[in-house]
């Protein structure tokens, strides 16, 4: 059982430094925080002015906008040990991989919460959808997906970290993957946006579930392979 | 020289089908003789995804083993999978245009899952030309085939149910030939082309198995002179004696 | 295009498709065979100079 706690305790350490560092490296947070936001804007001078078309496309904008600070943001909290050969030090520490994986997960699922969080009313006043009650389902949509991207994300963001293009690599890599997730996160969205009708809303939720769960499991079991080059 | 047999094999037997796809077997009463695509179409899927499968096997094969003959089958499952997989994506779309009028659906699972499996072929590949090192090369390669594996069957499923939700195309069902209700010669026919296709698959896997452990041998070569060069233009000094260095 | 346009197009590329790539596989693993064991650019020129 001892295992079991030092392994959290691993990963809790490891979230916990990656938040600080986060936090304190403010602009960099911030700046991704903008970036998503400034796409949100840049879908609207795309699309609009047409005011009911932006409301239809809401959810998919508003998701893509995640997507793509996701991808900065799991590149991101690699990046700042591979600058100072942390990562090697991690790597040399006597403690179970996986622990090291969900420390990372978990302080990506939460960097990307905090977007997800802040990019949804945005979205809201931006395309003109009134939220409403619908806010409860509409945050676990952004609590699974923020879970499921961070859990490959952070698989794909360790692997490519010490590779030459890995700016162009990243994305190349996660976004077919997460395309499910995308598909599952925008049709959850949209359907409690307009009162789930078709009581779907549910059976979209649980495949983002299942996909966080399979790519957890995934995730922890090869970052191990990664971290040892 | 069994390989080579195998070769002689597939090639008859795919022209075989062929013959029979394109002359010998009517043509269908609905879509016309725009079906005779779905032979090469449904076959080439099929081994799109094997192929696939075969990867990521490879893949987790060499992470138990750290075996690079592992890594070579993997690579060979890749690269004739992303071919199988373009020319699924070309079969559906020209099957696509007479049939449905368009050349793309998005509804329609196959076809959207294929597009997605030649966007995670690429990324493989890419990744691969990328990492110098074998061994890296192979570990990060075969972690992104796990998982790119896993992924495809949820990919499959959300596009099922993302069509569910609308009035799936009723005319040119692709899936129409795999329904038990679907003419024997038809059917027949599916089962030829398939068949011959898999024999070309497994002899072209085997080819390009060979190959990679050839350049593999290569590169090794490549490598080992590069050191031994690199020793004789700057000897290690000697510890102690004073003698003259070799050369 | 007629149908049977794009039949023909579908069944050429994709046999046309796997008849390339065996050829090219044929033509690479050929000059693999030869290149394996020759000597690489890293390699010292050989002594030519007589015994």
């Amino acid at each position: 059982m001892t295992q079991l706690r030092r392994s959290l305790t691993v990963a809790m350490a490891i979230a916990r430094k990656d938040a600080i560092s986060e936090l304190r490296g403010r602009q960099a947070a911030g700046s991704t925080l903008f970036f998503a936001a400034l796409v949100l804007l840049l879908f609207g001078f795309a699309l609009g002015p047409d005011a009911e078309r932006l409301a239809q496309a809401a959810p998919g904008l508003l998701w893509l906008a995640i997507v793509f600070g996701g991808l900065i943001t799991v590149a991101r909290l690699h990046q700042l040990e591979a600058e100072d050969g942390a990562l090697e030090q991690l790597a040399l520490y006597p403690v179970d991989r996986r622990a090291i994986y969900a420390g990372k997960a978990l302080a990506g699922a939460a960097a990307m919460l905090v977007l997800g969080g802040l990019l949804v009313p945005a979205a809201g006043i931006l395309y003109g959808i009134p939220i409403g009650a619908a806010w409860v389902p509409l945050l676990t949509a952004v609590v699974l997906g923020a879970i499921g991207f961070a859990a490959v994300g952070t698989a794909y963001a360790g692997l490519t970290v010490r590779m030459r293009a890995r700016e162009v690599l990243l994305p190349l890599l996660l976004l077919p993957i997460v395309a499910p997730l995308l598909l599952a996160a925008v049709k959850a969205s949209s359907a409690v946006l307009a009162g789930d009708p078709l009581g779907e809303a549910g059976s979209w939720l649980q495949l983002l579930a299942a996909f966080d769960v399979i790519m957890l499991v995934v995730g922890a079991g090869t970052y191990g392979f990664l971290l040892e080059e | 020289m069994k390989t080579r047999i195998l070769g002689w094999a597939a090639l008859v037997a795919v022209v075989a089908a062929a013959v029979n796809g394109l002359f010998v077997v009517p043509a269908d009463l609905n879509q016309g003789d725009a079906q005779r695509i779905m032979y090469v179409h449904v076959a080439s899927a099929w081994l799109a995804y094997a192929s696939f499968g075969v990867t990521a096997l490879a893949g987790i094969g060499y992470l138990v083993r750290r075996d690079l003959r592992l890594d070579a089958i993997a690579l060979a499952g890749a690269e004739v999978g992303v071919m199988f997989t373009a020319f699924t994506i070309w079969g559906g779309m020209m099957w696509g245009k007479p049939v449905w009028g368009v050349f793309w659906q998005w509804e329609d699972p196959r076809l959207t899952t294929t597009a997605l499996l030649l966007a995670l072929y690429i990324g493989y590949l890419l990744l691969r030309r990328l990492t110098d090192d074998p061994h890296r090369r192979a570990a990060r390669a075969a972690v992104v085939g796990l998982i790119a594996a896993v992924d495809i069957p949820i990919v499959h499923f959300s596009v099922l149910w993302w069509r569910g939700l609308h009035q799936g195309p009723t005319i040119g069902d692709p899936s129409k030939l795999l329904h038990p209700s679907a003419p024997l010669l038809f059917v027949l026919a599916l089962l030829a082309m398939v068949g011959a296709f898999t024999l070309t698959w497994a002899y072209l896997l085997i080819r390009r198995y060979q190959l990679a452990r050839l350049e593999w041998q290569r590169e090794e070569e490549a490598r080992l002179s590069r050191i031994v060069a690199a020793r004789r233009a700057a000897p290690p000094p000697l510890v102690g004696n004073v003698e003259e260095p070799a050369r | 295009m007629t149908d049977v346009g794009f039949v023909i197009a579908g069944y050429g590329v994709i046999l046309g498709g796997i008849g390339l790539y065996a050829l090219l596989l044929a033509r690479r693993l050929r000059a693999a065979r030869d290149a394996v064991g020759a000597p690489t650019d890293a390699d010292p020129p050989a002594n030519d100079a007589p015994a």
